[in-house]
């Protein structure tokens, strides 16, 4: 009685290697974001901005989603771009409410993803913004 | 089967006895709608509101058959403890809805309800407190039977003593 394992085998020989295969394992994706505010008027603070995510995730999704758990790890005023983390479960949700979010106190708005990983060490760096001297 | 349905069959409940004169297919429709608005966003009301209808709707017992899309019985399912009251006429009342059974088809709902409704019917009899309230409970009980345009058994119903 072999207990049946992934590698069900005839006779595995003396074990060298073993091979996991895990699908969407990580608990965390995290997106890259840019919210593109076209006239020049006063920047949002990072409570702002949090207000913002999740306004928007309430207008798409409701309050199942604006209790998806997202947070704002990083926020720079300046470029008003962002690096937000959210259960992986809740990727499409946040995804999506992102993209149809058009209106920020009656400004027109948009948020553009410009990256996205289960890893947060592969958003810091990006080739499409790679100079080449 | 190409286009599945779930129905829904939930019983509305309320301490308020003016709240059955509230009790109409369009206004718990838009209650119903109301609710899965507020809880799962405006992509959740779209979904559900594809084949939503209220397909039966019984006033005197509060019985309430809804119908929804397969995909999406689970949103409309999750929404149901979040209706709080009843509007209509410019009325309205606080109430909740009882979820009681979740069937593919009419018939099973159907079948469930006359289940159901035999099992309150006895144990409206056990409640009853005088002798008056108790024989005409027995009368009605043993009056009522399945004629073939399938009449609802248990039609009957006390003054709002529930």
């Amino acid at each position: 009685a072999r207990p049946g394992g992934r590698m069900a085998r005839a006779e595995p020989p003396a074990a060298t290697f073993e091979r996991r295969v895990l699908r969407s394992a990580a608990e965390h994706h995290y997106l890259r974001v840019r919210l593109e505010l076209p006239d020049g008027g006063a920047r949002p603070s990072v409570a702002q901005f949090k207000q913002l995510v999740v306004s928007a995730l309430r207008e798409l999704h409701g309050e199942v989603g604006a209790a998806l758990p997202v947070d704002v790890l990083t926020y720079e005023e300046k470029t008003l771009s962002a690096i937000l983390r959210v259960v992986s479960s809740g990727l499409v949700k946040l995804w999506s409410a992102l993209t149809l979010l058009g209106f920020y106190q009656n400004r027109r708005c948009a948020f553009r993803v410009l990256q996205t990983s289960p890893f947060l060490l592969a958003l810091s760096g990006n080739s499409r913004e790679l100079v080449l001297d | 089967a190409a286009l599945s349905r779930r129905y829904v069959l939930c019983e509305v409940v309320s301490e308020d006895p003016r709240c059955r004169q509230c009790i109409e297919d369009r206004a718990v429709g838009l209650a119903v709608r109301d609710a899965i608005g507020r809880v799962h966003g405006d992509y959740g009301l779209a979904c559900c509101s594809i084949s939503f209808t209220v397909k039966y709707l019984n006033a005197y017992t509060g019985t309430v058959l809804l119908r929804c899309r397969k995909d999406s019985y689970r949103l409309l399912c999750s929404a149901l403890p979040f209706v709080r009251q009843l509007e209509s006429r410019s009325q309205r009342h606080p109430c909740f809805l009882n979820t009681l059974h979740v069937g593919g088809t009419i018939r099973t709902c159907q079948k469930f309800l006359i289940q159901y409704n035999r099992r309150q019917l006895l144990m409206l009899l056990q409640n009853c407190t005088n002798e008056e309230e108790r024989r005409c409970v027995q009368k009605s009980l043993l009056s009522c039977s399945l004629t073939e345009e399938q009449s609802q058994s248990g039609d009957e119903e006390d003054d709002g003593t529930e």
